[in-house]
């Protein structure tokens, strides 16, 4: 029995057979085949060359159209690799004269090659020893077949253990058996684990070396709730996390007895709560809970994966149908967050490289920088407003003047003309807000809040962005805190400065659905909530569970402790004294 | 055979996208290309036994040509070399 410690990314415990995803590791057993079945390797890893160089062409014309030469030449100097006679006739020789499968060529090959450039002692040229792994990883992906078929070849209930995943990985999970996952990368607040929660499977994240610890078919011990692996557990602690998961399963159930009750604590505080939604992974069960409206819905997903932005008919669909999901409810639609690690396809306007995409441009940023996207973005949205009798608010993400929200305001200020020119009208008022994520937006809200109807705080960026600390680094990725000091007296200010204009805040991000963070939230008066469908009743049971006097007496402490272990400890103390 | 001894004077020396300039141009003749260097020798059409021989700026190279077209082989080598694989301007 191992035992590893992750990041919890979403709850719930998950038991079963392991399954790795191929091609991942490139490093495999030698493994010989009879010289019988050597036309037969050779014709897989002919295939193999070809779709790879297929691959790199298109990447390359991509690279082109999106990042410009100097980054298309890179991907020509992989297409030399995988052409390179030293590459493609060693692996052919190891296949015919070896008797190696084609695999293992492959891997005995690059492991050959890769002996040569460690004995170059510039670093430079030592580092070249990377293209020629990306491309035979490739190569190795295209000889085991695409991720998408492997997945789609799953037929038993399995856990899948996986380096890295990709929130397009991730969304075909569930249709595809796969009951939990872990993976070596990743954190807390990554994409992959939000979609994970919103697909109500268990996911443990950040393992580093699950997927060269496990092997297929290992039974394997998923705890969401805690961010364990345990590979191959003993008796005794099998049939511990069974019991662990009836119960969890029997707490769920309970939890839908309070679907139908407010959001409000003992003492009859209410607390609005928002659900965020995606319309991709809109369960059976999601479209049972009952919440008081949409909180966040993130648009970027329209904008990828496509060679051209998505049309206004295509944006205005998709809003409506969203929009009619909650009648006379709040929509927010968050204007589309594209930069940094959601870069589309297709060209923007004046965007170069990046060397630090987190800091450059995205979100208003990008849109203000494309006014086409905006406006046709504003325009779907205006014209679902004037069909449906939601609330519908719109959200600016990554604002950081008061002179961005402006510019948007002129903006839909002209498309609110236009469709009057129309004879048509929203049925409601539409509320523009920000999200704000910027700790200068933070500050200096004040100067900002009179050109905002509504605040919301996106907290997973703003506290990267507060502490300096990128989450998807494992280096400092420990150092994104939610107790540090800095983190709540800025909330703090946030909900104070809004509020002294009598206008609201809601909180969405990873914090909204911490139940240990809750208390100090509702303590500093946060109007609203926006967690994901997956963990809405736990937040609202917690919330029914909780007094809002004792929560701020607790929240007004916190704010005066000076290190992020006081506030920690102050949390604990609280729930200790509460069970 | 043509034997000749070529100088690095772009900035970086051969990294990956000269070592793709000259195993391209390479690839484009029909006689043997050998690139030797600290007693390394490599095939001029393999893009990676191109960057294994590590030639940073100021270092030299010896380039061997035998076969068909190797007076144009050659020529097209030193072409290359003397402007920096088309680098700096």
């Amino acid at each position: 029995m191992l035992v590893l410690k992750g990041v919890p990314a979403s709850p719930g415990i998950a038991i079963g057979p392991a399954i790795l995803l191929p091609g991942e590791q490139i490093i495999v057993p030698v493994q010989h085949i009879n010289a019988a079945e050597a036309s037969a390797e050779l014709q897989k890893i002919l295939r193999a060359i070809e779709k790879t160089s297929e691959e790199l062409d298109q990447c390359e014309k991509k690279v082109q159209a999106s990042l410009g030469t100097e980054y298309a030449n890179l991907m020509s100097t992989h297409k030399l690799i995988l052409q390179d006679p030293a590459l493609k006739n060693s692996i052919i020789q190891k296949i015919t004269k070896e008797h190696l499968s084609a695999r293992s060529a492959l891997c005995v090959t690059l492991q050959e090659l890769a002996a040569n450039f460690d004995k170059i002692e510039d670093p430079f040229f030592k580092e070249r020893r990377n293209d020629i792994f990306d491309v035979g990883k490739r190569l190795s992906a295209n000889l085991v077949g695409g991720k998408q078929e492997f997945l789609a070849s799953i037929h038993t209930p399995s856990l899948l253990v996986a380096h890295d995943l990709f929130p397009s990985d991730t969304i075909a999970l569930p249709e595809n058996h796969v009951t939990g996952f872990c993976t070596d990368l990743g954190g807390k607040t990554s994409h992959t684990a939000l979609l994970a929660q919103s697909l109500n499977i268990p996911a443990v994240v950040g393992l580093s070396t699950a997927s060269k610890d496990v092997k297929n078919g290992d039974i394997l011990i998923i705890d969401g709730e805690n961010g364990l692996l345990v590979i191959n557990p003993d008796r005794y602690t099998l049939s511990n996390y069974r019991k662990i998961q009836r119960e969890l399963k029997k707490t769920e159930s309970l939890l839908k007895t309070i679907n139908h009750l407010p959001g409000i604590t003992q003492d009859g505080h209410q607390i609005n709560l928002y659900v965020n939604y995606d319309p991709r992974t809109d369960t059976k069960e999601n479209k049972r809970l009952v919440t008081d409206g949409l909180g966040l819905l993130r648009t970027e997903f329209l904008f990828m994966n496509t060679p051209q932005p998505p049309s206004e008919d295509i944006q205005y669909s998709t809003y409506l149908a969203v929009a009619k999901r909650f009648d006379m409810r709040p929509v927010t639609i968050r204007l589309a967050d594209l930069g940094a690690d959601k870069m589309p396809d297709f060209p923007l306007d004046e965007i170069d490289e990046d060397d630090n995409p987190f800091m450059g441009c995205r979100g208003v940023r990008l849109l203000l920088k494309n006014p086409d996207l905006l406006h046709t973005q504003l325009r779907a949205i205006v014209r679902v407003a004037c069909e449906v009798p939601a609330q519908v608010r719109i959200m600016i993400p990554m604002v950081s003047s008061v002179e961005e929200v402006r510019h948007v305001r002129a903006a839909f200020e002209q498309v609110l003309s236009e469709i009057e020119k129309d004879n048509k009208k929203p049925v409601n008022k539409i509320a523009l807000g920000a999200m704000i994520e910027v700790p200068a937006a933070a500050i200096a809200l004040d100067g900002m809040i009179n050109d905002l109807d509504f605040v919301s705080i996106g907290t997973n960026d703003l506290i990267q962005y507060l502490v300096a600390v990128d989450r998807v680094n494992p280096d400092v990725a420990h150092m994104y805190d939610p107790c540090h000091p800095a983190v709540g007296r800025t909330i703090h200010d946030i909900i104070q400065t809004t509020h002294q204009r009598g206008k609201s805040v809601t909180i969405c991000g990873e914090i909204a659905s911490d139940t240990k963070m809750l208390p100090l939230l509702i303590g500093w008066h946060v109007d609203g909530l926006s967690v994901t469908p997956r963990m809405y009743l736990r937040v609202k049971n917690s919330i029914r569970n909780l007094n809002f006097d004792t929560c701020s007496d607790l929240a007004q402490a916190a704010l005066l402790m000076g290190s992020s272990e006081e506030i920690r400890n102050l949390i604990e103390q609280n729930q200790h004294e509460d069970s | 055979m043509i034997q000749q001894e070529l100088k690095i004077i772009n900035r970086l020396g051969i990294h990956a996208r000269p070592a793709a300039l000259i195993a391209q141009t390479a690839a484009n003749f029909v006689c043997e290309i050998k690139l030797i260097k600290d007693n390394i020798s490599v095939d001029a059409k393999s893009i990676m036994g191109v960057m294994m021989l590590a030639a940073e700026c100021g270092s030299s190279v010896q380039v061997i040509t035998k076969g068909a077209d190797e007076k144009e082989a050659a020529d097209a080598l030193k072409n290359l070399f003397e402007n920096k694989f088309n680098e700096e301007f």
